[in-house]
């Protein structure tokens, strides 16, 4: 049974999504700021009666087509691929719950390539004023794309209480609104229209750094100054952008954040912290480097400045991205539905969770249900049961021996020590450091067992190989009291 | 610039108070006059440029590194209670697991930087006349380098730390009549302990820095003196062909950009790696599976290896020192050897010199990893 679960070896799922999502995130947003622009620059150029300006936008315009109507469709594309592989049962909530809203995004994005097509191929075949209207069509329609999508991706972080309360009655379309304007809405539209247009100033930094210092100084010289000031609103607003999207955060949200302050290996998930960190100090250095490219000696720009600035741009957007996914942990969407496709209502109880996992799964045949429900029959069947289990339960976060690796995180723990870990994900006691980050272990005592087994068996090799290093014995293999580093 | 406009006895253009806060701090800085030593220094522009940028970098590395040790001396306590305070630091104290990878990590990129631009000065033959001394006292802060890993390598006091310390002490100990007595005065002891750890702070915190900081301004002095050297093919080039850059503003700003982006690298390698801490050292348990020292001692480790493998006993250890030694020598003598801008015999034996030891050092570091 391979779908529709999807076992990524290694890598896991989870990353495959990640990084086509910051590639597209990158391109996407360069797109917004990009179609301010290119309209802007024109315009300015024609104010000012720079006309060798024109060609250096003509190219540039070349460049943002490709990439923007080029990569970013297909990752765009690929999103959609990887996320109904992924995680299913998201993608499926989401489109019951925004079919609309992104059919509007989609009417936008069509515009939006369109005007860009034909902003690109009417360069000196039409007037001036009528090239520009179709440069500023190009603007409004790919930042409404943004204003459309912010909605939905903070949706997810922050569902509002309203639709929560409607969530699963049938009647979610009325809570559209709240849903859609939700508390880290605005924050986010803010944080992300800054980083678009910060994102313009520095690709066009590429183009212009491609051009001759020696033989078109002036051009380079103004053109790439001009570019550069595109980074300094965010450079100034983002620290209060980012202060309001922080306070704006669930409080569960912000104690995971603080938790990497105080440690960043044993006892701690602190991915999230480090990544937001980082995030930081790359929003925070970008612009003065930028700024000091361009200060003195734009003229001797080089393609290898651009890159570097756009590398570290992509670190940035890289991680920003992943602390606002992990700030979601462990949901899809906050307080509805799991990391691994639960519903948080329909497992809340212990009465619920002790529920067959294997014959509710939406996964299993019907016809199969009790079959897999049923007692133990043989060894070989329960350990099959098991890796349902891990495959239904555990695939979506963690991989057997890559990212999260299980074998690693549970290879210092014996039968027992990995059944205790399971009984406390299953039991959920207060005091349990796991219940921030892990879904609820759902299962009858039979099919969590059954899961341990498989784990055990699974693990062996990694639990070998520890006991080696550390010149321990089978019998002396020992179950860590804290929880183990997530990285 | 203030300054510029005030060499031309005009504040135009800017505000009076700026002016008059420039007037001020001139007058009893003599801000001008350094201005003007500043913008007459250049730099030569050509394909390679980019490796002048190393020795920048490791003075970003090493300001990183003495700012982040200050920030670590705060919580750390040497001796018997190391361990715990290192402890503390990586997992307890806010942000204290961030100060100690930078700190670690600062110290990882530095040595490697470090290497780069001694081959980058190397290859571009930039020890020639009249620039030996800057060759020289490069070397020996780049030995200090080394001794400043190996010394602050032992300060979490945890197993790997003891063990790869343990290790590393055997070279001078197997050093014919003295090696012993070396050895103790280092460990303060006749093995390695707490009170090494002590030695060692000591030597990481105090000596070391004061040592090093007066090398590295002797060394700075001399750079400023003969200014940036040329490579041989830039040289062979006619006077006009050259371009180069003032050093003050243009070449300091790309500096500047590069200590970002450096900034950036070092950050992302403390938050994607943050420096653990293994199990509290214990003299009387056994090493670990293959126990070696850092990367940066890996070659050495894999010669004295392999020659304790051909000439077991004081022999083979004693060979490879001497080889150590011979070629340190002859590394070191390299300006005396290849002393004239002509390009000649001496000038490719020093270039296959540079290849060799350059070739010799990845490949023994690379089987040194192999082989664990």
């Amino acid at each position: 049974m391979n779908y529709p679960v999807w076992d990524v070896p290694v890598l896991g799922g989870a990353w495959v999504i990640a990084i086509i999502a910051i590639i597209h995130v990158l391109i996407s947003h360069f797109a917004v700021g990009g179609g301010l622009f290119l309209p802007m620059a024109e315009r300015r150029a024609l104010a000012q009666g720079r006309a060798e300006w024109m060609p250096l936008l003509k190219r540039h315009s070349r460049f943002f087509l490709v990439l923007t109507a080029a990569a970013g469709t297909v990752t765009g594309v690929g999103i959609w691929f990887s996320i109904g592989l992924g995680s299913p049962a998201g993608t499926s909530a989401l489109i019951h719950n925004f079919v609309f809203v992104w059919a509007i995004e989609w009417v936008f994005f069509l515009v939006e390539i369109t005007a860009a097509a034909v902003y690109y191929y009417t360069w000196d075949r039409v007037s001036d004023k009528l090239h520009l209207a179709v440069g500023w069509v190009y603007a409004v329609s790919s930042l409404w794309t943004l204003i459309i999508i912010n909605g939905i991706l903070a949706f997810m972080l922050t569902p509002a209480g309203a639709w929560l309360d409607a969530a699963g009655t049938g009647d979610e379309v009325r809570t559209l609104w709240p849903a859609f304007f939700n508390a880290e809405y605005w924050p986010s539209l803010i944080a992300r229209a800054l980083v678009a247009i910060s994102l313009a100033g520095t690709y066009a930094l590429v183009t212009v750094s491609l051009l001759d210092g020696a033989k078109h100084a002036d051009l380079k010289e103004s053109f790439a100054r001009w570019s550069s000031r595109w980074v300094l609103p965010g450079f100034v607003l983002m620290p209060i952008a980012m202060g309001w999207f922080v306070a704006a955060l669930p409080e569960g949200a912000r104690e995971i954040l603080a938790l990497g302050v105080g440690g960043a290996g044993v006892g701690a998930f602190t991915q999230v912290t480090r990544a937001a960190l980082y995030a930081a100090v790359g929003s925070a250095t970008i612009a003065p480097i930028v700024l000091l490219l361009v200060w003195r000696d734009a003229r001797h720009l080089r393609l290898s400045h651009a890159l570097a600035v756009i590398g570290l741009a992509l670190l940035t957007t890289g991680a920003s991205e992943m602390a606002r996914e992990m700030l979601r942990k462990p949901y899809i969407v906050r307080g509805y539905m799991y990391s691994n496709g639960l519903f948080e209502a329909a497992v809340d109880t212990p009465e619920e969770r002790t529920a067959s996992y294997l014959a509710n799964s939406p996964w299993v045949r019907p016809a199969e249900a009790q079959a897999w429900a049923s007692p133990v029959s043989s060894e070989s069947y329960q350990l099959e049961r098991g890796e349902l289990m891990y495959r239904g339960q555990c695939l979506a976060c963690h991989t057997r021996d890559g990212y999260r690796s299980t074998r690693r995180l549970l290879a210092s723990r014996d039968r027992d020590g990995i059944q205790s870990i399971l009984t406390m994900l299953h039991e959920r006691p207060e005091d349990s450091p796991y219940n921030r980050y892990m879904p609820p272990l759902v299962g009858t005592a039979d099919e969590i067992a059954a899961l341990g087994d498989y784990l055990f068996e699974d693990t062996t090799v990694a639990r070998r190989a520890y006991l080696k290093k550390e010149g321990l014995t089978e019998d002396e293999s020992v179950a860590p009291a804290e929880p183990e580093a997530q990285d | 610039m203030w300054r510029g406009s005030m060499a031309k006895s005009s504040s135009a253009g800017l505000s009076a108070l700026g002016a008059r806060v420039w007037n001020w701090c001139d007058e009893r800085l003599a801000l001008s006059s350094i201005w003007a030593i500043a913008e007459k220094k250049t730099v030569p522009l050509h394909r390679h440029t980019f490796w002048y940028f190393w020795g920048g970098i490791s003075l970003l590395l090493f300001i990183v590194q003495a700012i982040t040790g200050v920030l670590l001396l705060i919580y750390y306590r040497p001796g018997p209670e190391a361990y715990d305070s290192v402890r503390s630091i990586t997992y307890d104290i806010q942000f204290g697991w961030f100060v100690r990878s930078l700190h670690s990590w600062a110290a990882n990129l530095m040595v490697f930087a470090v290497f780069v631009h001694m081959f980058s000065v190397a290859f571009m033959k930039a020890y020639r006349r009249p620039r030996e001394f800057g060759w020289w006292t490069g070397l020996a802060l780049m030995g200090l380098v080394l001794v400043f890993g190996f010394s602050g390598y032992l300060l979490p006091w945890d197993e790997l730390s003891y063990f790869a310390t343990a290790v590393g002490l055997e070279i001078p100990r197997s050093l014919p009549g003295v090696g012993a007595l070396i050895a103790n005065i280092v460990q303060g002891g006749p093995e390695v302990s707490t009170v090494t750890v002590q030695r060692f702070f000591a030597l990481h915190v105090f000596v070391l820095p004061l040592v090093f900081m007066g090398i590295l301004g002797v060394h700075l002095a001399l750079i400023m003196k003969h200014g940036s050297a040329v490579p041989p093919s830039e040289e062979a080039r006619p006077e006009r062909e050259r371009r180069s850059i003032p050093f003050f503003p243009n070449f300091a700003t790309q500096d500047l950009v590069m200590w970002l982006i450096c900034f950036n690298v070092l950050c992302v390698m403390a938050f994607v790696f943050p420096w653990q801490l293994g199990k509290p050292a214990d003299p009387l348990a056994s090493a670990p599976e293959g126990i070696h020292p850092e990367w940066y001692f890996m070659s050495q480790f894999q010669v004295l290896k392999v020659l304790g493998e051909w000439i077991p006993g004081y022999l083979g250890e004693i060979l490879g020192i001497g080889l150590f030694t011979l070629g340190g020598v002859l590394w070191g003598l390299l300006p005396l050897y290849d002393n004239t801008s002509q390009s000649g015999v001496r000038a490719r034996h020093a270039t296959w010199l540079a290849l060799i030891a350059l070739i010799g050092l990845l490949a023994l570091t690379i089987w040194g990893y192999a082989g664990l």
